[in-house]
């Protein structure tokens, strides 16, 4: 069912898409922009589902769908722009790994999750395209986590991270059980006011949010 | 029964929200621990009776495995829960703490056992979003302390174990994918009792791919080298009595989602592919934590490597496989956690009293608090193995285990660790407890004392003697594993 669903071309052009959005926050050094591009993905995202819902005609993941339009695509990314408003800090991204070379990386990442997903061959051919897309969101997701130094985009890659699993588990799968998408609704929800929480305290004890103060604690 | 025991713990975190004065809301913490322990005992009783409980339409269940967990999340707890009125006092008392930092405190910490209550009890493998929730639960508890480190140390923490995390729920999607095939997409095919009845019929090469994810995943959480690196700055900053929950509680239920996970990919995989997993990363985490414990100079840091240790061992246990290594790793889960538990208290009251968790600047701990010491030379015998102390008994039961099944260079590897282990924890220990101490003796609260001995009582006699009903219960635990 989800293979049929996942082969028309109204899903291949939004899973295509959806690792366009991924590769504008590779490329980008504005924070609002990266914040920009993560809602435009959700969004993405909820049509996905919400294209699923429509053609299996399930309810359950009609309401996952509409959740990931008001958490993932409106109220994170406020939040985020809330922080970033809040803690007056410089608005640029800093890298590790500056942004051309990212880009590259991102390119490689991608090109090997298709391989990778290729080469297990669990699925079929059509919906392997969704599931190779989400296993580039992963890896893309963890690559900004480590090549960004502000601690707010450590927190959008794990956000990243998480999108890309959601969409495996819906070409996989069409979705969880209701009761586990609502349980991860709402565990990344509290996740992201944590993690907001902490980005304040740092702020305040350290006087920035680069992650490069903190590398006290080895040994 | 179940909701009697999730709510319980939700109800005190509320009503110690509401304290007015600090004599109130510790009486409220306290007696609400006892009420949980009450229920949480009750519930072990009624599952060691009936078998499989059951409620709330399949979303909680109970089987002797959850029972065991609810076991130690409620005994630790409880004692955990003592610990605090002395050492959260005492903070308290030196200004460290204002009342509206205590009553967060307890609040926290109420909501925390709820997280790990609840890690025992889901029927369902988003198990993931309870073992989620106690990271983001004590992430909070940790930045309670506004120092420099532990805001550090919550970060590292928080970030690891939810990148963690979300590997182990792409494991567990693959999971659920493995499922669907056999049962179809209905809600109940990612529940616990319905995945283990057709386990074995599941397509091997998903299920192999979705253990490696789970075992990273919730290895990460469980602090298996080498995804162990957030875990000595977490456990050394957070308040003590959390350190202890942390290492003594929290880490056997991140373990707790991976055995459960052997269980069903053992089903259709065998049990070599698990099996030499969770062997390789069991050495490989006993053989980090050796030279860290070795060369250490922060005393609660080399608790915190010895807790990779223990994982590490439990892991084996687990690998080995077989009744002895089975009987031997979850006994082990419940003895780690009294011992370790034993020692971060103890290793709370010296930070109390001399002001720095420095090893080279501790020393006489014997001579200026005597019964401190004393539990803290007992412990450190025991959690290192000596006999004839609990641990003692569970890793010598691991080590015949894998002999039993023909694991000798594991089985030898893991025995020479232990030794080297030994000789550096005991090193730094005497070098704390023994000596001349500058500092005026006095013990620094009689709650602290209490909660120390509760723990020591399981220490001593589990290592001589294993009641009837409590090997019973683990010969359960055992049956519900393989």
């Amino acid at each position: 069912m989800s293979e049929v669903i996942f082969g028309s071309k109204i899903m291949q052009l939004l899973i295509a898409f959806i690792l366009v959005s991924t590769f504008m926050i590779l490329g980008s050094t504005r924070l609002y922009s990266c914040v920009r591009s993560f809602g435009i993905q959700s969004f993405l995202l909820a049509c996905v589902a919400g294209i699923v819902a429509y053609s299996t005609g399930k309810n359950d993941i009609f309401i996952v769908a509409l959740l990931t339009l008001i958490i993932k695509s409106a109220v994170i990314p406020y939040i985020f722009i809330y922080i970033i408003r809040e803690i007056k800090v410089k608005r640029e991204v800093e890298l590790y790994v500056n942004i051309s070379p990212s880009i590259i990386i991102g390119g490689i990442l991608v090109v090997i999750s298709y391989y990778l997903i290729r080469s297990i061959s669990i699925i079929s051919e059509l919906s392997s395209l969704a599931l190779s897309a989400s296993v580039s969101l992963v890896s893309i997701g963890l690559f900004i986590m480590i090549s960004r130094k502000k601690a707010l985009m450590q927190m959008l890659g794990i956000l990243i991270m998480e999108n890309g699993l959601f969409l495996g588990a819906i070409s996989l799968t069409n979705g969880m059980p209701l009761l586990v998408e609502l349980g991860i609704f709402f565990d990344v929800l509290i996740g992201v006011l944590i993690m907001g929480i902490l980005i304040f305290r740092i702020n305040k004890t350290f006087e920035s949010i680069d992650t490069d103060m903190l590398k006290t604690l080895i040994g | 029964m179940i909701e009697y025991l999730l709510i319980a713990p939700i109800l005190i975190g509320i009503l110690c929200f509401f304290a007015r004065s600090k004599k109130e809301v510790e009486a409220i913490s306290l007696t609400g621990s006892i009420t949980t322990l009450v229920i949480g005992l009750t519930l072990v009783e009624n599952v060691y009776r009936q078998g499989v409980i059951i409620s709330w339409t399949n979303a909680l269940f109970a089987d002797a495995f959850s029972a065991f967990i609810v076991l130690i999340v409620s005994i630790v707890g409880f004692v955990a829960s003592i610990y605090s009125i002395g050492y959260m006092g005492h903070e308290f008392k030196h200004g460290i703490m204002d009342f509206r930092k205590l009553k967060i405190y307890y609040v926290l910490f109420h909501i925390f056992m709820f997280t790990m209550l609840l890690v025992g009890v889901t029927n369902n493998l988003g198990l993931w979003i309870a073992i989620e929730m106690t990271t983001l639960v004590s992430a909070l508890l940790m930045i309670l302390y506004t120092k420099k480190s532990s805001v550090e140390a919550a970060w590292k923490y928080m970030i690891i174990c939810t990148v963690g995390i979300t590997f182990a729920l792409f494991g567990t999607i693959l999971t659920y994918y493995a499922a669907v095939k056999i049962l179809g997409e209905t809600g109940d095919a990612l529940n616990w009792t319905s995945l283990i009845a057709v386990a074995g019929q599941f397509d091997p090469t998903i299920m192999k791919l979705a253990f490696i994810f789970i075992l990273i995943g919730y290895g990460t959480k469980a602090g298996l080298a080498p995804m162990h690196t957030w875990l000595p700055d977490a456990h050394s900053e957070a308040p003590t009595p959390v350190s202890a929950l942390l290492s003594g509680v929290l880490l056997n239920c991140a373990m707790y989602g991976i055995i459960r996970f052997y269980t069903i990919a053992t089903k259709s995989t065998g049990p070599d592919f698990t099996g030499n997993l969770l062997i390789i990363f069991g050495l490989l985490s006993l053989g980090v934590a050796v030279p860290f414990i070795i060369l250490q100079e922060d005393y609660k840091r080399m608790l915190a490597y010895s807790s990779v240790e223990h994982m590490g061992i439990i892991a084996l246990g687990i690998g080995f496989g077989g009744v002895y290594g089975i009987f031997g790793a979850v006994l082990h889960m419940f003895n780690h956690a009294m011992t370790k538990s034993l020692m971060f208290f103890g290793a709370g009251n010296v930070l109390l009293k001399y002001e720095t968790k420095e090893i080279g600047k501790v020393s006489g701990i014997v001579k200026s608090m005597p019964a401190t010491g004393a539990m803290l030379l007992i412990g450190g015998l025991a959690i290192t193995g000596s006999p004839p102390f609990s641990i003692f008994l569970s890793e010598f039961t691991i080590l015949s285990a894998g002999f039993l099944q023909g694991n000798i260079i594991s089985s030898v590897l893991f025995l020479l660790f232990m030794i080297m282990i030994f000789a550096g924890f005991f090193n730094n220990l005497a070098k704390m407890t023994f000596g001349t101490s500058g500092i005026i003796p006095g013990e620094v609260s009689r709650w602290t004392l209490g909660a120390m001995a509760i723990l020591l009582v399981f220490v001593i006699v589990l290592g001589v003697y294993i009641p009837p009903f409590f090997y019973e219960m683990i010969m359960k635990v055992v049956a519900v594993v393989r």
